[in-house]
């Protein structure tokens, strides 16, 4: 019961940290104060992003986590519209599942619901407000 | 002359027995490798509190072969799942009071699944174990039989409470996802032993060629393809051979009456029912297990989809596919190597195509499929029972 409370808490606080985050996009994160933590980095022309996976090795048939962090190179706000999803281009088919993205505020957003079910080249697709990015990984 | 044949046979056994180590690729060497090391590891189930406790396993196993579970008396779980044939009933479609229409999976190694049953409505092995019991083709129960019975029997009701810490519940839902869980806890133990195949994986591992070449020439030469150009290392994927996924591999699925909608009608089952892991019955309070019943898509090329099968101990799980229509190994290979690909249905999956195999070729692969059946069971002896006893 004790853990269902905690479970409950850590619900609060992802949503107090979401309402947060999207007072700090609505105020806008300005291009030059936006740092970007540690991750593999993916460039367009409007916007650089982080992202990283927990575990950090995707492994064939093993869920996984993706963070995401955003900064804009113009005085645009990180758009909260996030949709992240990958595909395998040689196999033309993507993931049997759907990705759920939680803004995390500040430009960073937490997402699950991913499974790479083959080996090969898997292309990331980030798409950011009206901004889409890709990166491929190869997955043994 | 006597001397001669007997120099003539040893000779033969030399070369069958692989005096011959293939000169894999690099390539080839990683992929052999992702195959093991077998067993591979496990940790207890976390949607279930019981799973790998040893009372739970002991009322699981007195579950898994109870008669009275079915209403009529005369079907229980191993009466499709029978121990002596490799854990499946060798029929092409399951029997339990009338014909189903799918061939009855194998229970080797069926903790390893993420999802369960050829359409994957099942999200855990304890939701899945309670499905046949409901079907009327097979054991033709009901929720509130089963929670009568073990309610009812003293010897069931005494070890359904040393495992879950209180008597069966009011609720018969709740007794059906106890009983589930401990079938669920024998279920993961049945797992399959060592292979000629992880032998040979090992010594490729530790460089070991004299080991290396114990394993026949022609299993080696179906590995080859295996992992090669027959692409088939993709979905049977890594030591348990499936991805635990999901594909349509040409097999036609019309029924009697219509058709078998595979992953699609999986999926809807799976949204459908009141145990799956997105209920109050699964036991993970971190809510992680729940993520891919959340998530999982539903798409239009998931007809026709059926799960991908462990190849463990396939030479002993015959007859073959969903439906239970190729009766043999070398069936298998010439579908693979024939198929149409017309009939794929998917939208523009290009990974199964006719692979136009040699019969020697085909002989091969078929040879590699039999080196991953056990050479002595990894099962755990069977304890006598005992009675069960509560505390005063």
């Amino acid at each position: 019961m004790e853990e269902r409370r905690d479970s409950v808490r850590r619900l609060a606080g992802a949503i107090a940290r979401s309402a947060l985050g999207a007072f700090g996009a609505l105020a806008g994160v300005a291009a030059t104060a936006c740092e970007l933590p540690p991750g593999v980095r993916v460039e367009s022309e409007r916007l650089s992003i982080s992202y990283w996976t927990i575990p950090a090795k995707i492994a064939v048939g093993q869920p996984f986590v993706l963070e995401l962090a955003a900064c804009p190179k113009t005085s645009e706000p990180v758009s909260e519209r996030v949709k992240l999803d990958a595909h395998m281009p040689e196999h033309r088919h993507g993931m049997n599942y759907r990705t759920m993205v939680v803004p995390m505020g500040g430009g960073r957003f937490h997402s699950e619901g991913w499974l790479f079910h083959m080996p090969g080249r898997w292309e990331f697709r980030f798409d950011v407000g009206t901004e889409h990015l890709t990166h491929s990984v190869r997955i043994e | 002359m006597i001397r001669l044949f007997f120099c003539a046979l040893i000779l033969i056994f030399t070369a069958e027995a692989g005096a011959q180590f293939l000169d894999f690729t690099d390539t080839e060497k990683r992929a052999i490798l992702r195959h093991g090391p077998w067993p591979a590891p496990w940790t207890p189930d976390p949607t279930n509190r019981v799973s790998g406790n040893p009372e739970a396993i002991a009322l699981g196993e007195r579950l898994f072969f109870e008669p009275r579970l079915s209403p009529s008396g005369k079907v229980l779980c191993a009466t499709c799942h029978a121990p002596f044939r490799g854990w499946q009933d060798s029929r092409a479609r399951a029997f339990g009071h009338a014909d189903a229409d799918r061939n009855t999976q194998s229970l080797f190694n069926v903790r390893y699944n993420r999802w369960f049953g050829w359409d994957g409505a099942g999200d855990s092995l304890w939701a899945q174990s309670i499905r046949p019991m409901l079907d009327a083709r097979e054991m033709g129960g009901s929720q509130a039989h089963a929670a009568a019975l073990v309610r009812a029997d003293a010897e069931l009701s005494c070890r359904y409470e040393k495992v879950f810490g209180a008597p069966p519940p009011a609720a018969d839902e709740g007794v059906l996802a106890g009983i589930g869980k401990a079938l669920a806890a024998f279920q993961e133990t049945i797992v399959s032993g060592r292979s000629p195949f992880d032998d040979f994986r090992d010594a490729l591992a530790r460089n070991d060629l004299p080991s290396m070449k114990k394993y026949p020439e022609a299993a080696q030469r179906g590995l080859r393809i295996f992992v090669g150009r027959g692409n088939c290392s993709s979905c049977h994927f890594g030591p348990l051979f499936s991805n635990g996924e999901f594909h349509d591999t040409g097999v036609p699925f019309f029924i009697k009456g219509g058709v078998d909608p595979g992953r699609h009608g999986g999926i809807r089952k799976l949204e459908a029912n009141p145990l799956n892991l997105l209920s109050a019955h699964n036991d993970d309070l971190s809510g992680t297990s729940a993520v891919k019943t959340r998530q999982v898509a539903i798409e239009h090329r998931n007809f026709g989809e059926f799960k991908v099968p462990s190849l463990r101990n396939v030479a002993q799980t015959a007859p073959y596919m969903h439906d239970g229509s190729l009766a043999t190994l070398a069936d298998v290979v010439r579908h693979y190597s024939e198929v149409n690909p017309d009939r794929l249905h998917s939208d523009g999956e290009s990974l199964i195509k006719p692979l136009r195999l040699s019969a020697a070729e085909s002989q091969d692969l078929v040879a590699f499929l039999e080196s991953l059946t056990e050479t002595a069971s990894a099962l755990p002896p069977r304890r006598p029972g005992t009675a069960c006893v509560t505390r005063p």
